[in-house]
């Protein structure tokens, strides 16, 4: 039986994307970037986060020699969120310049000290680094329940001292519940970016895209094994980086949020692609390529909160960093992942990715050149 | 010519988009099963008459008909029909010679046995090895091994021989011949007289976008002759590359 011009261009599809996976898993450095790289990078981040997100570093000077001062002390050791250390006052402000500690707390001479037969009214100062004010503030609040504890002790109500971290974390969500999203932005935004608009030149400089263009296959197949060959890499990448956070790291996704954020992974790496074919359609050589595609992605790797949360930033930058694309995936990814929102609640970014696909694919389609 | 022409070009014509005009109105017709050489020196419009013929570059002005097909109104369907190798074979890294030719085969919707075409170009034992550890003249038969992956009525050769040492050239020439026994047309270019001579039914001579003679070989030769022509130096028997192969053999050395 003779195939039809149809059949024909879907074996020839078919046979382009099998070839293209072979030629991908092949290729070390791409399996670098793609695979590797971003695993390193979740490893080392996430032995590196741990458990410093969940406990407080805290520097404790005790001025006073009050049974109720070494109470209050002692109850601070307690809390398991907090690694307590007794210092001088002197050693305390050098831990804080030096970011060896979140918080130190000192006590004062006349704390608990009697007077007129009730213990006068003193204040636990707590000074915390501007420079990393989050955790700072989350100790610092954890104490104040602490004192507010001590307070109703001594007038009189029988309280055992017992503080329990939970009250001031939201939720029980660590720095790798942030990273994790974000790393897998990232790599897809490098999946599409590099790996389409390298690998696409590539094609064009070695006179493959023109052996391509002698035989009968629509150039449109040809940009298709492309993008299926990233779209199964884009899969198999964001499985391996989400199920590596979830089993070593304490990564949240709940099974029913596998599907939304690979549904997402498959989405953004479409709009990245689109970037990608837009560069290396338009570029001759690596040479012109290279530096559009690093204006393009070395901006957004650290202004879309990727690695740290976009709330330091000025309002301005804060304001036009909310319409970058690797903001919108970013941030889409976190919700799914930490709060188990599904497709529908996070539509303004899927639309945000949407326009910017379109933005990409028309730019892609009007750059396009065969030579 | 008393066999049907499989290729018919009629005045074609290419004007650059910068005004140049590499070839200026040319046309020729080669018959089923033949060998025809397009020769000319560098920059002659070789290589823009066989991409014009192959409908990889459009065309001015002018037709070509290829196996009854109007090239530049059904291009893939001449693609379907054709080989055509190019003048720089590159080919993706990191396949193998058989995954190339499999990935080939779903090119063209086809299912040659991958290891008949290696054997067909004497290529065998390197199936396992990628394009890049191929030698020169090994290359350059995997190349026109992926030309004949769809069974084709022509295939084309682009300067199939330049850069090949003499045994490699030689070795080509018989592969290239072989093709032609099995019924297959064969257009080639080359700026290699001997080789045009040795291999070529009929060759056009091509200068600054024209042909300027087109004819057999030994009706060239004649023609010369009957003008008068005598040879600056006196005629051997033999030439330099008769020694060179009498010395080194004629066994490959890839």
């Amino acid at each position: 039986m003779v195939p039809t011009s149809r059949q024909r261009q879907l074996a020839a599809l078919r046979g382009l994307t099998v070839a293209s996976l072979k030629m991908y898993f092949r290729n070390r450095s791409a399996m670098f970037f793609s695979l590797f790289f971003p695993i390193m990078f979740i490893v080392i981040f996430g032995l590196l986060f741990q458990n410093t997100t969940s406990s407080f570093k805290i520097d404790i000077t005790n001025r006073s020699n009050t049974e109720l001062s070494k109470q209050f002390e002692s109850a601070l050791k307690k809390i398991p969120a907090f690694k307590v250390k007794s210092v001088s006052e002197e050693q305390a402000a050098k831990d804080l310049n030096k970011n060896d500690t979140d918080l130190a707390v000192t006590i004062p001479p006349e704390f608990g000290q009697i007077r007129d037969g009730r213990p006068a009214p003193t204040a636990v100062i707590a000074r915390y680094n501007e420079a990393r004010p989050q955790n700072g503030q989350a100790a610092g609040q954890i104490i104040q329940q602490l004192a507010g504890r001590f307070n109703d002790q001594i007038t009189g109500a029988p309280q055992i001292v017992t503080v329990e971290a939970k009250g001031v974390k939201t939720k029980n969500l660590s720095y790798i519940d942030f990273l994790l999203p974000g790393m897998v932005a990232l790599s897809i935004m490098q999946l599409g970016i590099f790996s389409v608009a390298f690998g696409f030149i590539s094609y064009k400089t070695t006179g493959m895209l023109r052996r391509l263009q002698a035989t009968p296959i629509h150039p449109g197949n040809f940009l298709a094994a492309q993008g299926m060959t990233r779209l199964v890499m884009a899969v198999v990448q964001t499985i391996l980086l989400a199920g590596i956070g979830v089993w070593f790291f304490g990564f949240h996704l709940s099974p029913a949020s596998w599907l939304p954020f690979l549904v997402l992974a498959l989405i953004g790496s479409a709009v990245f692609m689109a970037i990608g074919f837009a560069i290396a359609g338009w570029a001759k050589n690596e040479d012109q390529a290279a530096p559009v595609a690093q204006i393009i992605q070395f901006p957004m790797m650290f202004l879309s909160g990727t690695f740290f949360p976009r709330d330091s930033f000025p309002p301005t930058l804060q304001y036009i960093t909310d319409y970058l694309p690797l903001t919108y995936l970013a941030d889409a990814l976190r919700h799914v992942a930490n709060d188990g929102a599904s497709l529908w609640v996070i539509r303004d970014d899927l639309l945000g990715l949407i326009v910017w696909g379109i933005i990409s694919s028309y730019a892609a389609i009007r750059l396009f050149r065969w030579e | 010519m008393a066999k049907q022409p499989i290729l018919k070009v009629t005045d074609i014509r290419k004007q650059y988009d910068d005004g140049f005009e590499a070839v200026k109105g040319i046309s020729f017709a080669v018959a089923k099963g033949e060998v025809f050489g397009i020769l000319g020196p560098n920059g002659a419009g070789k290589t823009t008459t066989l991409e014009m013929i192959e409908g990889l570059r459009s065309i001015t002005s002018g037709s070509v008909e290829l196996d009854g097909l109007n090239v530049q109104k059904r291009p893939r369907e001449v693609k379907e029909r054709i080989g055509i190798q190019l003048q720089s074979s590159a080919f993706f890294p990191t396949l193998n010679l058989i995954e190339l030719l499999g990935l080939f085969n779903a090119l063209y919707a086809q299912h040659t046995d991958p290891m008949t075409l290696l054997r067909e170009v004497d290529l065998e034992d390197k199936a396992k090895s990628t394009a890049k550890e191929l030698s020169g003249g090994q290359r350059q038969r995997f190349s026109i091994a992926t030309t004949l992956v769809n069974k084709p009525v022509a295939i084309f050769l682009d300067e199939p021989t330049t850069g090949l040492d003499p045994q490699a050239r030689r070795n080509l020439w018989g592969l290239i011949r072989q093709i032609q026994h099995k019924g297959t047309t064969v257009i080639l270019t080359t700026h290699y007289m001997e080789e045009a001579q040795v291999l070529c039914d009929r060759v056009a001579i091509m200068d600054e976008g024209q042909i300027i003679a087109l004819d057999t070989p030994d009706h060239l030769i004649q023609a010369l002759l009957n003008r008068g022509f005598k040879p600056h130096t006196k005629v051997q028997a033999a030439t330099l590359e008769d020694v060179f192969i009498d010395l080194t053999g004629k066994e490959l050395r890839d």
